[in-house]
């Protein structure tokens, strides 16, 4: 699955999406950074609703291709910023992470 | 002149801290174990900050007032003020961003709003250990912006710190940071680091003072409207000695 095809597979609104399209391998959920930092893989999706600018430099910094920001958090233009310019996906749900997550492991998973 | 300080203290407002710990307690105990310069910092109010000052001004111990606010990422910072008066007023801010949760004591622990004699005078009915719906970054502004010193609490530790919520320090409007250990250059910013007791039970007041170096009499009762800025310029010139730094003590414990 790529990038591109997150939005209308998951039902994802598109927060940033000025981002190289490339193929997702993996996902990963949590909202403590640090955890990310030491567990997410390179191009997987991070599923959290830790709608900071610092997610998009740690998604940059471990690779991650894209970020679901979930129940419909209010997200800051400085985050929006830093991911136009590190060219980070970034989507908006107003499902829980537990959804969200439930619909992308199917979406992954399906051959 | 050398001065023992401690910024980071609950009292039994804070659903966490235990029930005895009053603010006279706070007061007498810091005394006792020798501390020179106090601040309260209850989760996300200042209701406790009035009796703070009364029994401060009884032990004739130098108080400053804070509150410890939760941003809507988990961050805990330190917000800390020269008065009750303005602490009070950016926890009227605060309590407009607390979220509305169902509270139940008996679960999440007693909120006691007392006097310096420790009679209770209020029993708020609204959840303070809740993050605030603002985040970290406008929360720090705001803080500076009333002119209060800006602490990022415990930035080390694996909950409600910088540390383990963003995984950084980003930049920010902070005077220094808090921590457990000498932190991590990611977390400290450059900053000047110190520790601080974060007490909720009297056997933690004292537990990890920092010493600062501060002006010769900052702490008289007269230079009470200068203290807070004296401080300032202490900690923005690194003129401090976390507990962890500190050299071992005779029986050998830090």
């Amino acid at each position: 699955m790529l990038i591109s095809e997150l939005a209308s597979a998951l039902g994802l609104e598109t927060a940033q999406g000025a981002f190289a399209d490339r193929a997702i391998s993996s996902g990963y959920a949590s909202d403590l950074l640090s955890d990310v930092m030491a567990n997410a893989k390179a191009d997987s999706v991070l599923v959290t609703v830790q709608a900071h600018k610092n997610a998009v430099a740690v998604a940059s910094l471990v690779g991650i291709a894209a970020i679901i920001v979930c129940n419909s958090r209010p997200l800051p233009e400085d985050m929006i910023e830093a991911a136009r310019s590190e060219g980070v996906a970034v989507f908006r749900s107003a499902e829980s992470a537990f959804e969200v997550s439930g619909r992308l492991w199917s979406a992954l998973k399906r051959p | 002149m050398k001065a023992l300080v401690d910024l980071h203290n609950h009292s039994c407002l804070s659903p966490c801290a235990s029930l005895e710990e009053s603010p006279s307690l706070i007061a007498r105990l810091a005394r006792e174990r020798g501390l020179d310069l106090v601040a309260l910092t209850d989760h996300n109010s200042a209701l406790n900050c009035p009796a703070f000052g009364e029994a401060c001004r009884r032990e004739a111990l130098a108080p400053l007032f804070g509150i410890e606010a939760c941003s809507v990422e988990e961050v805990h910072v330190l917000c800390i003020f020269g008065s009750a008066e303005e602490a009070l007023a950016f926890g009227e801010e605060l309590r407009s961003l607390l979220p509305e949760l169902p509270y139940d004591p008996e679960k999440l622990g007693d909120q006691v709003v007392v006097d310096a004699d420790e009679n209770v005078l209020d029993l708020p009915d609204y959840f303070l250990g809740s993050a605030l719906s603002i985040g970290f970054d406008e929360l720090c502004a705001q803080a500076a912006g009333r002119g209060a010193l800006v602490i990022p609490a415990h930035v080390d530790r694996p909950m409600f710190s910088v540390g383990s919520q963003l995984g950084f320090l980003p930049p920010g409007p902070y005077d220094a940071v808090e921590s457990m250990r000498e932190p991590a250059p990611e977390l400290s910013g450059g900053l000047a680091a110190i520790s601080g007791s974060d007490a909720h039970y009297p056997e933690h007041v004292a537990r990890r003072p920092t010493l600062v170096e501060l002006p010769e009499g900052a702490l008289e009762p007269s230079e009470a409207p200068r203290l807070l800025e004296s401080l300032r310029a202490a900690l923005r010139a690194g003129s401090v000695r976390p507990s962890w730094a500190a050299s071992p003590s005779p029986r050998g414990t830090p």
